[in-house]
């Protein structure tokens, strides 16, 4: 395969090559890994004995969602390789995830005023869907 | 640089002149990669935020149309999935060794959870077709006789995996909006698991016909990039539309 007869420290630094092999003990942990946390994911929702806690909506989703995260993380990190990935491979990586994340500032706008209804739309302030004028008239 | 005008294949992959070193060539297809799946999580980012903005104003109504869609069957397919996903790590670590004809097996083995999947979604959609649930002109919730229609997407499943009979509660044009988004970003998944099919039995046909395309490993693990990316959006995907906490 590669030629290594040479340095590449200045391209990848710690010695970090594109082609990392993992090996298949680490690709048989990270999947039960994965299935234990997909194990979670439903037994959280469905047997969790805290009542307490099942009720609260949001320490439920927060709950699924971080376990999603872990998951996520796992197969990036060992999966797709970024873990063993030079710079430039995580910094195309990265960039993706961080932009998905300021994405969501535009939720500051719609948390901190309320939907304002246009002529003709829906006037229910709990709904952001366009009224049917046809068949509901005014 | 490469200054070699025949290139012999047993040298192992061939360096571009564009290159230093196979390394840097290598290095340059996977973040060819890595920029297009940035695109492609720009693409279902602004799908997820969509959701997040209506699950937030309508909660209420996103719990309740979501006890009509099948959790298990949703489960299943997460493990079918992560399962894939697993097949193509090992797809990835012999095509490192040189070991093609397993990477072939392996290959074929994310194939058919790829269909399995799809199959288990075409019987998730055919049950929410013959409800009535699909965001057309067809709509209809909180219909008093939907128990009435027995679904032969539902009857024909295994006891197990039979869903849990829910009233339809909640306002229903909430729920539409509920269903559209499901449809949506479901349906586009879906569409990725697809065109995954396509990459991945192209991959293997050139691998069969030990073409002079594959060099190395490289386009395996290129394919494989993409499926993982499948799989993390599934994950994802499960717990927000099928696991809605109260």
């Amino acid at each position: 395969m590669a030629d290594h007869g040479h340095d590449h420290a200045e391209m990848t630094a710690g010695g970090a090559h594109a082609s990392h092999v993992l090996s298949q003990k680490m690709i048989l942990m990270i999947a039960g890994g994965l299935f234990v946390l997909m194990g979670a994911t439903i037994g959280a929702a469905f047997f969790l004995p805290v009542p307490a806690l099942k009720e609260n909506t949001m320490f439920m989703q927060v709950l699924a969602l971080g376990i999603a995260v872990i998951k996520a993380s796992l197969v990036v990190y060992y999966y797709m390789g970024v873990k063993f990935g030079t710079r430039l491979i995580k910094i195309f990586a990265y960039g993706g995830f961080v932009w998905f994340f300021t994405l969501f500032i535009m939720m500051a706008d719609y948390t901190t005023r309320p939907m304002e209804t246009v002529p003709g739309w829906e006037k229910q302030a709990s709904s952001a869907l366009p009224r049917n004028t046809a068949e509901q008239p005014e | 640089m490469s200054d070699h005008v025949h290139h012999n294949p047993a040298d192992g992959p061939e360096v571009y002149f564009q290159y230093e070193d196979i390394d840097q060539q290598q290095e340059s297809y996977v973040v060819g990669m890595w920029s297009f799946l940035a695109t492609e999580v720009m693409f279902f980012g602004a799908l997820f935020l969509i959701y997040t903005l209506y699950r937030w104003k309508f909660h209420d109504t996103f719990f309740l149309a979501h006890e009509q869609l099948n959790w298990k069957m949703g489960g299943v397919n997460t493990a079918v999935l992560l399962l894939s996903s697993v097949f193509v790590a090992f797809a990835v670590h012999f095509a490192q060794m040189g070991k093609w004809k397993i990477v072939n097996m392996f290959l074929a083995g994310t194939l058919l959870c790829a269909g399995g999947f799809l199959v288990i979604k075409t019987w998730e959609y055919g049950a929410k077709l013959d409800h009535k649930l699909f965001p057309n002109h067809s709509f209809t919730y909180a219909d008093p006789n939907h128990h009435e229609t027995d679904s032969f997407w539902e009857t024909s499943l295994p006891k197990k995996l039979q869903p849990d009979k829910h009233h339809q509660e909640g306002n229903p044009e909430n729920a539409r909006l509920f269903f559209s988004i499901y449809f949506t970003m479901t349906g586009l998944h879906g569409l990725h698991v697809v065109i995954g099919i396509i990459a991945i039995s192209s991959l293997m046909i050139l691998i069969k016909i030990k073409s002079s395309l594959i060099t190395d490993y490289v386009p395996v693990e290129l394919v494989g990039l993409y499926w993982h990316f499948v799989d993390l959006v599934w994950i994802f995907l499960y717990p927000l539309f099928y696991l809605i906490p109260k």
